[in-house]
């Protein structure tokens, strides 16, 4: 066992009510790793962390921190580190104090806590405000003081509440930044909750990605991008929003020597050919699949050009490097992003294609197919 | 495997509080407790030595709050005390519902419209609320008499809103501070007139505080009892000051009637403050906690 | 009268008659004022004053009117009706005190200016009514604030028949202080009283309460204070609710001692609505009349004759009318003052925790 792990083990919390927050989850996250809890409101992601905390007991299964079962223990006994979404500064308390908090209960020499403090506010440029209190800050420095009582101590995890969504824009990529920095020269696991995919797939080393209670996905911000392993997950990651389209499989051809395939789908009338995943030819032909392009997937070509799908555009947006364009087959909307430099005009007949290598095939069970 | 299903909520009180609240609880209620017992024994029960716990209830405490049967006579005289009731009842719904009307509108106005020196108003107000009685006993007593309110309805319903006003200004102000400005804006700019705004936005919003303010006007006026007893007369008599005079009488304190009478009084107050506890607590710090 | 678009300030002359022209109304209205008290006999010279009032009162309306000044429109009704029934009672009040006057004499008032304050102020009555008064409010204040603080500690957590028991604790203010001061009074019989009943079990002998000064300051002040602790736990416990409970979780996470906690968490949240409480309780202590009335008058003798039962007395049993008045109005100040600090107080209450 590794020296420092957090570890659920099919953990499930059932609220008196009957509502079931978190379903069966596992998970491990490893000794130094960032773990990312990533899904929409009311998937259990927070609950999931807070029963790591220590506030929330689990129904059923078993959570182990550093090797050691910890479903009995308190909050205060686990020694974990957690910022919460509302920062939950002592309002009574100057930033000196409320950093100086936590490390009461380790009984560290006054000399001792006063370095502990002087140190991380080095780190956060927290200098200038250590006598004012948290009403008298701005949200930016609230959010650093509480990251900032999270890192003095010496915890055995650390724990992040959706730590970046009440600050605006701006203040959020430098933070994301410097977190990310931060917790590098901690090296210990690392779980934060976050509803904000941006923020997930740029500071994660790995995603997990939840739906009513139940993981989709575990995997690198990179596989997660590459291979998503559901409809759910293809959907969620990816902006603009990958294009799932219902189509019928015709058949597959060529070798496995690559891993590779050529497919053929019935999609909106007309037939497109595309590079597939060998598996695809495991399927039934006339089954049904979902195919699923990234708007940055497709190649404009002539409209009649065999293979291609035709479609009409509908709209142009521009947005200074690229241009998303939405175009219409049918009542189907596509969307599209090319470099600016490409000339599209409204209303005009064009033929996609998908660029070799990023189709993805999901069966009828809405799972990829791979 | 399997941990304790209870929500790990700070806010939830260890096991064996309700038994330990439940004592303390009963404790502190007992002297009340005492006074509904008494309501229900007879005239020698209430005054036993050593004091009685059980014993065969009787109603006739309650009866003879209403009827009281001459010693001469057999018949049984009206008491008046269901007109005392019937005063009570009136006069405090009639003060409240008018100064939560005039002190809505009032509060309205201050936080809405507000004017140069608002907070000096309102410290004005606020002062009235806290002036001691004793104050403007005098010079109310003879306006009263002078211009013939001294014993009306009229009366004693004016002084009461009086009362009620300045509470009722400053929770309704701080009530409509705190409304978003956006969905009246809105509002305004659908074409909706002022009033409109007022009744159709604004208001209904402001419910719990008008629950608040009732319900402390209401436990303010009910047993409100120096006015009560130098301005009201022989018809508009409420009940404390009937009490008052029922105490005073020479057989001495017949206390089981005095039990049945309090404890006939207590119902609509306890009842009011029982439904609409959750306003109570706001209303009494004038409204400065933010949910 | 010119109709004036709003906000417009059009340069109104200070003689011009017309309905709108308060300054001038207000001028009239001391005028007249000062002229009826000075000539006419009581009564008549406080309708007259009442009316210059309404006159003034009117005026100012007919200004608004005229401006469109809405606010001023919807807060003039409840306003008028404080100035009639609180205000103006509150300047007559203010200017009885500088003549010589008995309500019950047909004499007509005589100027005293300063007279009257002057007696009360050496007075030692007075001096011994405000001894008791302020003895006895520091002790009832001091035992609500006590009690009340446990009991809201009680409360706070969530249980099974929170709703019920919440409301039997706060039945005690609810009861009517006639019931409060006769019941109490009953309670402390030597007789049939449960309390010497109590103690009688103990001692063989009845005991007696309500005779010596001291028994019957603790009588008081112990019905007080339990009528009115409640209230104080009212205010507490709505303290103790708003904290945010991520707060609590926050110092757990920190793991922070249970005293730690409440020092840093929960004292700063209710230490402004103590203070609230203290103030509140203490004005109305300071008004204290109808328990020390109803429990033994004030006695046994005047022992425990409070400031307002004292004035309640020198007023209607000993008809010394103007000389109460002056008597109220220094009351009144110290009041005003509390007043002051109490809204300072909920105003730094309102910017500490926004």
């Amino acid at each position: 066992m590794a020296v420092s792990e957090i570890q659920l083990v099919r953990v499930t919390k059932r609220f008196p009510g009957g509502l079931v927050a978190v379903d069966n989850v596992d998970l491990t996250v490893g000794s130094g790793e960032v773990m990312c809890l990533l899904g929409p409101s009311g998937c259990g992601k927070t609950t999931t962390l807070r029963m790591v905390a220590g506030l929330e007991w689990a129904t059923s299964g078993d959570i182990l921190i550093a090797g050691k079962r910890v479903n009995h223990l308190q909050a205060r006994d686990r020694n974990v580190a957690m910022t919460f979404q509302f920062y939950a500064l002592y309002p009574s308390l100057t930033v000196a104090e409320n950093l100086a908090y936590p490390l009461h209960a380790d009984r560290l020499s006054r000399g001792e806590i006063a370095e502990r403090i002087r140190r991380v506010a080095a780190v956060l440029e927290l200098g200038g405000i250590l006598e004012r209190r948290p009403h008298e800050l701005g949200e930016g420095e609230k959010q650093r003081v509480a990251v900032g009582r999270s890192i003095v101590r010496s915890p055995t995890c650390f724990l992040f509440d959706e730590p970046l969504s009440r600050l605006d824009i701006q203040l959020r990529q430098t933070m994301r930044t410097q977190i990310k920095e931060i917790l590098e020269q901690l090296d210990k696991p690392t779980v934060i909750v976050t509803h904000d995919q941006i923020e997930a797939l740029t500071m994660a080393d790995r995603i997990a990605v939840m739906r009513d209670g139940r993981l989709e996905q575990v995997a690198t911000p990179h596989d997660l991008f590459a291979h998503p392993a559901n409809l759910f997950v293809a959907g969620f990651i990816g902006t603009p929003q990958m294009n799932l389209l219902e189509a019928v499989l015709i058949g597959t051809e060529g070798g496995a020597a690559n891993g590779q395939a050529t497919g053929r789908f019935r999609l909106l009338g007309a037939e497109i050919i595309a590079t597939v995943e060998a598996r695809v030819g495991s399927l039934a032909r006339e089954s049904p699949v979902t195919l699923g392009i990234r708007p940055r997937s497709f190649e404009l070509v002539d409209p009649a050009a065999s293979g291609a799908l035709p479609a009409k555009v509908d709209i142009i947006e521009p947005m200074g490097a690229e241009v998303l364009a939405h175009l219409v087959e049918g009542d189907v909307d596509l969307r599209c992003v090319m470099p600016h430099t490409t000339r599209i005009a409204l209303g005009e007949a064009v033929g996609l294609r998908c660029k070799p290598g990023q189709l993805h095939v999901f069966g009828a069970d809405g799972r990829l197919v791979q | 495997m399997a941990a304790r299903v209870l929500s790990r909520d700070v806010r939830q009180a260890p096991r064996g509080w309700a038994a330990f609240a439940t004592i303390v609880s009963l404790i502190y209620f007992f002297p009340v407790l005492w006074i509904i017992l008494t309501a229900f024994k007879t005239h020698n029960d209430a005054l036993a030595v050593p004091p009685k716990w059980l014993f065969t209830p009787t109603l006739e405490n309650f009866i003879a709050v209403f009827s009281r049967v001459m010693t001469y006579q057999g018949a049984a005289a009206n008491t008046g005390f269901d007109l005392f009731f019937f005063n009570s009842i009136f006069i405090a719904m009639t003060s409240v519902a008018v100064a939560l009307v005039l002190g809505t509108v009032a509060a309205y106005g201050f936080s809405r419209y507000p004017l140069k020196g608002n907070d000096t108003y309102l410290f004005i107000i606020l002062t009235t609320r806290m002036l001691p009685p004793i104050v403007v006993i005098i010079p109310i007593f003879v306006m009263f008499r002078e211009a013939g309110l001294s014993g009306t309805y009229v009366g004693i319903i004016l002084l009461y809103t009086a009362f009620n006003l300045p509470f009722t200004i400053w929770m309704m102000k701080s009530f409509f501070d705190e409304l978003s400005r956006e969905v009246e804006d809105a509002a305004r700019m659908d074409g909706s007139s002022e009033i409109k705004v007022f009744f159709k936005i604004c208001l209904p919003q402001v419910i719990p505080g008008l629950a608040a303010t009732a319900v402390f006007g209401l436990i303010l006026t009910w047993n409100e009892y120096l006015f009560a007893l130098l301005l009201t007369g022989v018809e508009t008599r409420t009940v404390p000051v009937a009490m008052g005079q029922t105490i005073g009488g020479a057989i001495g304190v017949r206390w089981g009637l005095l039990a049945a009478i309090e404890t006939l009084f207590l119902v609509p107050v306890v009842l009011v403050t029982f439904l609409l506890q959750n306003q109570l607590l706001r209303g009494v710090t004038f409204g400065t906690i933010r949910r | 009268m010119v109709a004036v678009a709003p906000g417009i300030r059009t340069r109104r002359r200070f003689l011009s008659l017309s309905w709108s022209n308060w300054p001038l109304a207000l001028v009239a209205a001391v005028v007249v004022v000062a002229l009826a008290v000075w000539l006419l006999p009581a009564d008549s010279a406080f309708w007259v004053s009442l009316a210059a009032v309404c006159v003034v009162a009117f005026s100012a309306v007919a200004y608004v009117y005229s401006r469109r000044l809405n606010g001023a429109l919807l807060v003039a009704p409840a306003v008028a009706l404080l100035l009639v029934m609180n205000i103006f009672p509150l300047l007559w009040s203010l200017g009885l005190s500088f003549f010589h006057y008995r309500a019950s004499s047909i004499q007509p008032p005589s100027w005293l200016g300063l007279g009257n304050f002057a007696k009360v102020l050496t007075s030692p009555d007075v001096w011994d009514r405000l001894r008791t008064t302020g003895l006895i409010m520091v002790l009832t204040v001091g035992c609500q604030l006590v009690v009340g603080f446990l009991l809201a500690l009680l409360f706070e957590k969530r249980f099974v028949g929170r709703r019920v028991l919440l409301t039997l604790v706060l039945t005690p203010m609810m009861l009517s202080y006639v019931a409060v001061g006769a019941f109490f009074r009953y309670y402390y019989d030597p007789t049939f009283g449960l309390l010497s009943q109590f103690v009688r079990t103990f001692t063989g002998e009845p005991f007696l309460l309500l005779n010596t000064p001291w028994g019957a300051r603790a009588g008081i002040i112990f019905a007080d204070a339990w009528m009115w602790s409640p209230f104080v736990m009212l205010l507490v416990l709505a303290g103790l609710v708003s904290v945010p409970s991520y707060l609590y979780e926050a110092a757990e996470i920190d793991r922070a001692s249970w005293w730690r906690k409440f020092r840093t968490i929960t004292l700063p949240y209710i230490r402004g609505l103590l203070l609230l409480a203290l103030l509140f309780r203490t004005i109305e202590a300071f008004k204290l009349f109808d328990v020390v009335f109803l429990i033994n008058e004030g006695g046994p003798g005047t022992s425990n004759e409070t400031i307002a039962l004292y004035i309640y007395r020198q007023s209607f049993q000993y008809n010394k009318t103007s000389y109460a008045t002056a008597l109220t109005y220094i009351v009144l100040f110290v009041v005003v003052v509390l007043t002051n600090l109490y809204l300072y107080g909920v105003n730094r209450r309102a910017r500490e925790t926004a």
